[in-house]
């Protein structure tokens, strides 16, 4: 890490306005985590980073190392999401992809696992025949949750273990029977707790061929607010702020 | 070192402006100190009055020293014609071009949940009145060719299809007297999807 200048795969997951012509840049990087870095100039027409730097770009990307902050001195995309773009509906579920890798995966550490899923969620959510974008994001979370170690246990009741289980616990971070369960819990359908294994444990273009009603959604949608809250610290996220402003909540 | 106390207050007073540094900043104050009395008197007074006599437009949300501004207040405009704008300095901006004659309307933002600004956060409510009490007959979208620029625009595009207004995207390509090689991918599809007939 001590090299003035390197080169490293990554997606830009953040970018914001930064002094008179640059923008500050979030990006995950597969072998250096998470990078912030400034892109000088990049708001101006003619830069040759402008185009590299936006939300929702993967690319590949060369930094010079700064006394605070890393510069970004070359880029080169390997793929642009310009549907996030153009779709006004598609780009609050853009968002909630960005804004939950950003809140979950903190470390400078490589970082490939994260990186692939969150590549391989923009492409899905890109896909028009894609049937349930809510879902999808909710697949991405908790398979997020596991890459980042904060997974809440779905497989039976934490207590006595048995499959059995369809009360939800944000504080304890998994499910309960209805003999174990405290207090704290949240009583799920049996379709939700399914519908939340199968989302974990289906590969995630798998998706696609599952289905959730709108009980299941509300609950999956309830439970996964709650576990953020206790256990990230996470209030409510702003890409899902913009989805219920636009009716695109259940 | 340490400076004097008021020349050290100027200075954290220029600092204060975007893209000025601790150096910058002394090299304006020390240059304000080799000047008379009367510009340093000058540049005071041109701040406060600025400051107390622009407001924003309460129709077009543009900044001027009367309400309604000159472009909404001027007969000669094409009054069906509406461009919107992010920040009020993109209509200076326009104007200078000498090229658009319609009414403007600055949203003083663009869609940004990450940053704090959502749809409530924009002057949205305010452009749909205008456009159906001027039975608007275009809307030209003139926000940043960036992705919130972009998924702004879609939303307003998306916002104003009830009214049945026609509604236009500003074109994207290359700047003038770039070269082609230098272009990355998405400006020149874009340019080419943009394309004309000569």
């Amino acid at each position: 890490m001590s090299e003035r200048s390197y080169k490293t795969d990554a997606l830009v997951l953040y970018s914001r306005n930064l002094g008179e012509a640059d923008r500050l840049i979030t990006l995950l990087a597969w072998e250096r985590g998470k990078i912030t870095a400034v892109a000088r100039g990049a708001r101006k027409v003619k830069s040759k980073l402008a185009a590299g730097v936006d939300l929702f770009t993967y690319g590949q990307y060369q930094f010079h190392r700064g006394r605070t902050l890393d510069l970004i001195t070359g880029q080169e995309v390997k793929e642009h999401f310009a549907a996030f773009r153009e779709d006004a509906t598609l780009y609050p579920y853009g968002l909630f992809l960005s804004e939950i890798t950003d809140r979950l995966i903190r470390s400078e550490e490589p970082c490939p696992e994260p990186c692939a899923l969150l590549l391989e969620g923009w492409r899905l959510l890109c896909d028009e025949t894609l049937p349930d974008r809510m879902l999808l994001c909710r697949a991405f979370e908790l398979k997020m949750m596991e890459l980042a170690g904060f997974c809440p246990y779905l497989q039976g009741c934490l207590q006595c273990g048995t499959p059995e289980a369809f009360f939800f616990s944000p504080r304890q971070g998994g499910l309960f029977c209805s003999q174990c369960a405290g207090g704290d819990t949240i009583k799920l359908s049996a379709g939700t707790v399914a519908l939340a294994r199968r989302l974990l444990e289906a590969p995630l273009d798998q998706v696609r061929l599952l289905r959730g009603f709108d009980l299941q959604r509300r609950e999956l949608a309830a439970s996964a607010a709650a576990f953020r809250r206790y256990h990230l610290d996470i209030g409510e996220l702003r890409s899902l702020q913009l989805l219920r402003s636009m009716n695109l909540l259940p | 070192m340490s400076f004097p106390e008021p020349l050290q207050k100027l200075i954290d007073e220029f600092c204060r402006f975007p893209g000025i540094g601790p150096k910058t900043a002394q090299r304006l104050s020390f240059f304000l100190l080799s000047r008379p009395r009367e510009e340093a008197v000058s540049l005071a007074k041109a701040v406060i009055e600025a400051k107390d006599k622009l407001r924003f437009c309460s129709q077009c949300g543009c900044l001027t020293e009367k309400d309604p501004c000159r472009y909404c207040s001027d007969p000669r405009r094409e009054q069906k014609l509406f461009c919107v704008v992010q920040e009020p300095r993109d209509v200076l901006r326009l104007e200078q071009t000498g090229h658009y004659r319609g009414l403007y309307h600055v949203l003083h933002g663009a869609l940004s949940p990450l940053d704090g600004l959502g749809p409530e956060e924009l002057r949205l409510p305010q452009l749909l009145e205008r456009l159906s009490q001027k039975e608007a007959g275009e809307l030209i979208l003139a926000t940043n060719p960036n992705v919130e620029g972009d998924a702004t625009a879609a939303y307003i595009a998306r916002l104003v299809k009830p009214l049945n207004v026609k509604v236009t995207r500003i074109a994207f390509g290359l700047p003038v007297g770039g070269d082609l090689e230098y272009a990355d991918d998405l400006t020149l599809s874009r340019a080419l999807e943009g394309r004309r007939e000569m």
